[in-house]
């Protein structure tokens, strides 16, 4: 085959391909199948797909082990990138996997509480009242001991009732903590 | 200096080894380091107790290790090595597709890569790639098929089907929004499943592609998924074109043998100068070659076909 030949086919091959994946895409996209947080720092969802070439350093630096990667399930566009489910293991806010990140898809945070509640956007706290014990009368208040961010993010009243405040960032230390089956405090990711 | 490149097989065979041992090790002194951020040896199972306590064993004098072992991070696919950042250059080049964004500081981790692939040629391919290795041990597990006459792959392809293969891979990462050439990159998904079984607690779905291009090599075309699908090999056999140091062959001590083209794992035909931008620098036909005929040399091309070799058979016929 001579070469421009070939540089024909190619460009040939490569229109067909691309007609009916361009529609196919977009209806694909931002189509969370369950509930996931991304590691703290992380551009939004589009655009974090296109940034990260999975090589997996952020759970590698994760002193905590809670990155972990996804397969097929949410789609073959996230395929191997990171997620946090919190209620299994909760991110400590160390920041290491953003100053790991070597295409910035996860941003380098400087960890101290006023950056941190400025920047990272992981998610917000939301209390079931129906499931949470402080609100049936059992003061219970683990959440607000478990929050990295005390009186910041979250507060407690009487009974010591959790109240999520605008400063949460979404960490799912919270939700790791709650002593309630299922949890009565979730965070609802960023994204959705 | 023939006599070192005589060695030079065995020192990648020392090489490779190396890369895949601490690919290995890599996720082990994570996990480690993770036992010991959390406190956490009187909490584990008596099997991690063992983990920890070989770990401990192989990382003597390190007396913080949550923050000492971190000099060595990452994948062949990205690292940080020692501080500095290196990235495969068909990962910047897929995420340049995916997101059409230029993020210079990512960019510039693929300085050193692309340039020594510039000077070397494929070297990644034959040195350091931790999917070389289980194919070359899987092309012997062929040989060893071949000589109890069980039926292994000969089949040819054209070798540009891989840069169909990197070309729609990019155009897929594209229309996706995501770097999916990571997906189908065998040292990228090694990487990362050697990553998943350690830490994770299990292999992942990268791994049965995997598998299937060791049955496809073994089956249908021996070093086939380097040599025809590669979409990182097509991006290194480009970018060492025109690279400076390539073996040649000496025609007046070559002996027309064809030990060399038979040795070679990418089916290329050392003995008539064909060695274009898919060599590898493997050096099995240097180290085979019985009269010493082939070595590396500063060259920008190849050098155009010598004919048959001077000691050879067919050469003092056609002379007497």
């Amino acid at each position: 085959m001579e070469r421009r030949n070939f540089l024909q086919s190619l460009i040939c091959a490569a229109v067909s391909l691309a007609a009916p994946l361009s529609t196919q895409a977009k209806v694909t996209k931002n189509k969370p199948r369950f509930r996931y947080l991304r590691p703290p720092g992380s551009l939004e969802e589009n655009e974090f797909e296109a940034r990260c070439i999975r090589c997996g350093q952020c759970a590698e630096t994760c002193p905590n082990r809670c990155i972990k990667f996804f397969g097929t399930e949410n789609g073959l566009s996230s395929y191997a990138t990171p997620y946090i489910t919190p209620r299994e293991q909760a991110c400590i806010l160390c920041m290491k996997c953003g100053d790991a990140c070597p295409t910035g898809a996860i941003k380098s945070i400087k960890r101290s509480a006023g950056t941190i509640v400025e920047q990272v956007k992981m998610g917000k706290a939301r209390v079931d009242e129906n499931l949470c014990l402080s609100y049936q009368g059992k003061s219970c208040g683990v959440c607000y001991r478990a929050c990295p961010l005390q009186d910041v993010a979250i507060t407690v009243g009487w009974m010591e009732q959790p109240h999520v405040q605008e400063a949460c960032v979404g960490c799912g230390l919270c939700e790791r903590s709650c002593i309630q089956i299922p949890q009565a405090i979730k965070i609802i990711p960023n994204y959705s | 200096m023939t006599s070192i490149q005589k060695h030079l097989n065995k020192l990648r065979w020392i090489s490779l080894s190396l890369v895949f041992i601490i690919l290995i090790l890599l996720p082990c002194l994570s996990v480690y380091q993770s036992f010991v951020a959390a406190h956490a040896y009187d909490l584990l199972s008596p099997s991690e107790k063992s983990f920890y306590e070989i770990m401990e064993w192989l990382t003597p004098f390190v007396s913080d290790p949550e923050n000492e072992l971190d000099m060595i991070k990452g994948t062949t696919w990205s690292a940080s090595f020692f501080g500095i950042k290196l990235t495969d250059p068909l990962a910047i080049i897929g995420q340049l597709a995916a997101g059409l964004q230029i993020y210079w500081p990512f960019i510039m981790t693929g300085l050193i890569p692309v340039t020594l692939t510039i000077i070397f040629g494929r070297f990644f391919c034959g040195w350091i790639c931790p999917a070389t290795f289980l194919y070359e041990l899987n092309t012997n597990l062929g040989v060893w098929l071949h000589s109890a006459n069980l039926p292994i792959g000969k089949q040819h392809f054209d070798r540009r089907i891989k840069y169909l293969v990197l070309f729609f891979g990019l155009i897929l990462s594209f229309f996706t929004g995501s770097v999916l050439v990571a997906a189908i990159y065998p040292p990228a998904i090694i990487g990362r499943e050697i990553y998943y079984a350690i830490a994770l607690g299990g292999f992942g779905v990268g791994s049965v592609f995997f598998i299937l291009t060791l049955l496809f090599d073994l089956f249908v075309a021996r070093r086939g998924f380097c040599r025809y699908f590669c979409p990182g090999g097509a991006v290194y056999s480009l970018l060492g074109r025109y690279r400076v140091f390539r073996i040649n062959r000496n025609v007046s001590s070559c002996n027309d043998c064809k030990k060399c083209t038979a040795i070679c794992e990418f089916e290329l035909d050392p003995m008539r100068d064909n060695f274009g931008q898919e060599c590898n620098n493997c050096s099995a036909c240097i180290a085979i070659c019985p009269t010493d005929a082939l070595k590396f040399t500063m060259n920008c091309k190849d050098i155009a076909s010598q004919g048959p070799g001077h000691l050879g058979h067919q050469y003092s016929e056609k002379n007497h």
